[in-house]
């Protein structure tokens, strides 16, 4: 029999293969830095958002002090905000950097800047995904996390404004630029695959239905995705915050082959909407669990979602810096355990 | 002619349906049939938004739609303004307001914000990512009855808990009213870090928070 490796395990598991696998994958697509990995392996926020070297040590601290099965880059969600032109503010050690200014006043003024995925820190980022896999070669997956159309656009225009074109302005209008966001997601994803990712993760957090209609999703942002998934060869993750039920019957649509659902949606209830067409990620909450709780309470949530159906066992949304250790841990130990029988 | 009922009528409807330049147009008319500025914006705006939120709620309308009938209000307010008579004695308290620090996710505040100033509080508005010290020298300054905080992010929520606690170790956490909101944040978890409320939405917040600051202000005195 062939040797399962974490790689192979994350990419079954995530596109929907799990009992092809020995257990369920604990390959975290979304953000794994926190504090403690960062004074571990002395590559600290802000500075490591910005250095090759830095974030290659702290990307790989997910598997060396954690044990989570992957890396992910970047550790934030600024890149493409920045290579846009916005001003970024680039918070401190236990804080993520955020957007400080928008570029363009008006939808007529948007341009997607010429070669942008050579700008601001998309290169950096490529350049980590080549070294961590020339180290760990194809042991481990690598996920190119790209910031989703609709969290850019809130971004480069302001994410108020935005949400104000989308009932004043022509449709059309507002499809077309997210359609060229996410132009920019395939560049920078397909320059990601030749530097040795595996897979794709599609953040797009303002995308949240705490914010917009399930109609708009289906309508607008769900051909975006489409257009996305369908341009890549790869696995592709779409992680949205919030409670994204509403959402759950239009996201087989969207072609992705896993959907990271945040603690407000029922891990059963998702696995029921979706069947065996999209994976399911998620189950460990962030705050309750990861930040605030403690081991025994993350082991207990691992075994709940595992029950539940869960396809890959992932924290709900972005993990706060200031998670203990021994609470992440706890997420991959329990994880490990629940060893197919 | 038109009737101060129609009036009246007309400018709530042009605010539920987020449009500016009718609820310009009717606020505008309804200085010059003699209605009274402080009553629009208070009474009838706060009416109107009140119709948003339970649209809202119902999942009628979504956030797009809440944004287009808080900037027609606001567009109103500024044209009532000027014809506002000024009476101290109808502000009921002094709110700060603020989006925690390392997050930049301001709807809700801003909301929250047009909402107590349409019910007549003053709002001193931090804006977003504000560092946490801020919120407790701001509160000092201007001896603020209530403090808002919200916070979109789970990764950033935790920042609420830092202030209440600074608040406490200030030696000043009785003499205000803390009510936190935002996506992630639930009642429960409000509790769990000593806020006094988790208000459910811009528009419940303004009864809320009228409620708490009454009960505040029969146990600690009308200011501090």
């Amino acid at each position: 029999m062939v040797e399962m490796t974490p790689k192979k395990r994350a990419l079954l598991c995530l596109t929907g293969n799990k009992h092809k696998a020995d257990r369920i994958s604990c390959c975290d697509t979304l953000t794994t830095a926190t504090v403690e990995q960062m004074l571990a392996v002395n590559a600290p926020f802000p500075e490591a958002h910005k250095d090759v070297e830095l974030a290659y040590r702290l990307a790989e601290a997910a598997w060396t002090i954690i044990g989570l099965e992957g890396f992910k880059l970047p550790f934030d969600l600024c890149v493409e905000a920045e290579a846009f032109g916005c001003k970024i503010n680039w918070g401190r050690i236990d804080r993520h950097p955020s957007v400080e200014t928008h570029v363009f006043n008006d939808i007529s003024e948007f341009k997607v800047p010429e070669r942008i995925i050579e700008k601001g820190r998309f290169p950096i980022k490529h350049k980590v995904e080549e070294k961590l896999r020339r180290e760990y070669g194809d042991y481990l997956p690598i996920t190119n996390q790209v910031t989703g159309p609709f969290t850019v656009a809130g971004h480069i225009f302001g994410i108020e404004k935005f949400l104000m074109w989308t009932k004043k302005k022509p449709i059309e209008q507002i499809k077309e630029v997210l359609m060229m966001i996410a132009d920019v997601n395939v560049e920078d994803s397909k320059e990601a695959l030749r530097s040795g990712a595996d897979i794709i993760c599609i953040a797009d957090p303002s995308a949240t239905s705490d914010i917009i209609s399930p109609q708009f999703f289906k309508e607008v942002l769900v051909p975006v995705y489409r257009s996305i998934s369908r341009r890549l060869g790869a696995p592709i993750v779409l992680h949205i915050c919030g409670n994204a039920t509403a959402y759950l019957p239009y996201i087989p649509d969207t072609e992705i082959d896993a959907f990271s659902v945040d603690a407000q949606v029922n891990i059963a209830f998702a696995k029921q909407v979706l069947g065996n067409r999209v994976a399911v990620a998620g189950g460990v909450p962030t705050i309750s669990a990861l930040l605030f709780g403690k081991p025994e309470t993350v082991r207990k949530a691992v075994i709940d979602a595992i029950g539940q159906g869960v396809d890959v066992v992932m924290p709900s949304c972005g993990i706060p810096p200031r998670t203990p250790t021994e609470n992440f841990r706890a997420l991959v130990e329990a994880t490990k355990c629940m060893i197919y029988v | 002619m038109v009737t101060k009922e129609e009036v009246i009528s007309k400018f709530k409807e042009a605010i539920v349906n987020g449009d500016e330049e009718a609820a310009v147009k009717w606020a505008k008319e309804s200085i010059s049939i003699g209605l009274d500025a402080y009553e629009m914006i208070t009474k009838y705006g706060g009416e109107a938004m009140e119709i948003v939120s339970k649209m809202y709620e119902e999942k009628k309308i979504f956030v797009p739609e809440v944004l287009l009938a808080a900037n027609a209000l606001t567009n109103a307010i500024e044209v009532l303004k000027p014809y506002m008579k000024v009476e101290t004695t109808k502000v009921p308290a002094k709110v700060v307001l603020g989006v925690v620090e390392g997050d930049i996710h301001d709807i809700g505040k801003n909301l929250v914000k047009i909402m107590l100033s349409a019910a007549g509080f003053e709002v001193i508005d931090l804006g977003r990512d504000v560092p946490l010290q801020k919120f407790i020298d701001t509160i000092k300054e201007v001896k603020a009855d209530v403090l808002g905080m919200s916070a979109l992010m789970s990764t950033t929520m935790p920042g609420m808990k830092k202030v209440i606690d600074m608040l406490k170790e200030a030696g000043i956490r009785d003499k205000i009213v803390v009510v936190v909101g935002g996506g992630p944040v639930t009642p429960e978890w409000a509790q769990s870090i000593g806020a006094d409320a988790r208000p459910r939405d811009a528009s419940a917040a303004v009864g809320v928070v009228k409620e708490l600051v009454e009960k505040l202000k029969q146990k600690r005195g009308e200011s501090w």
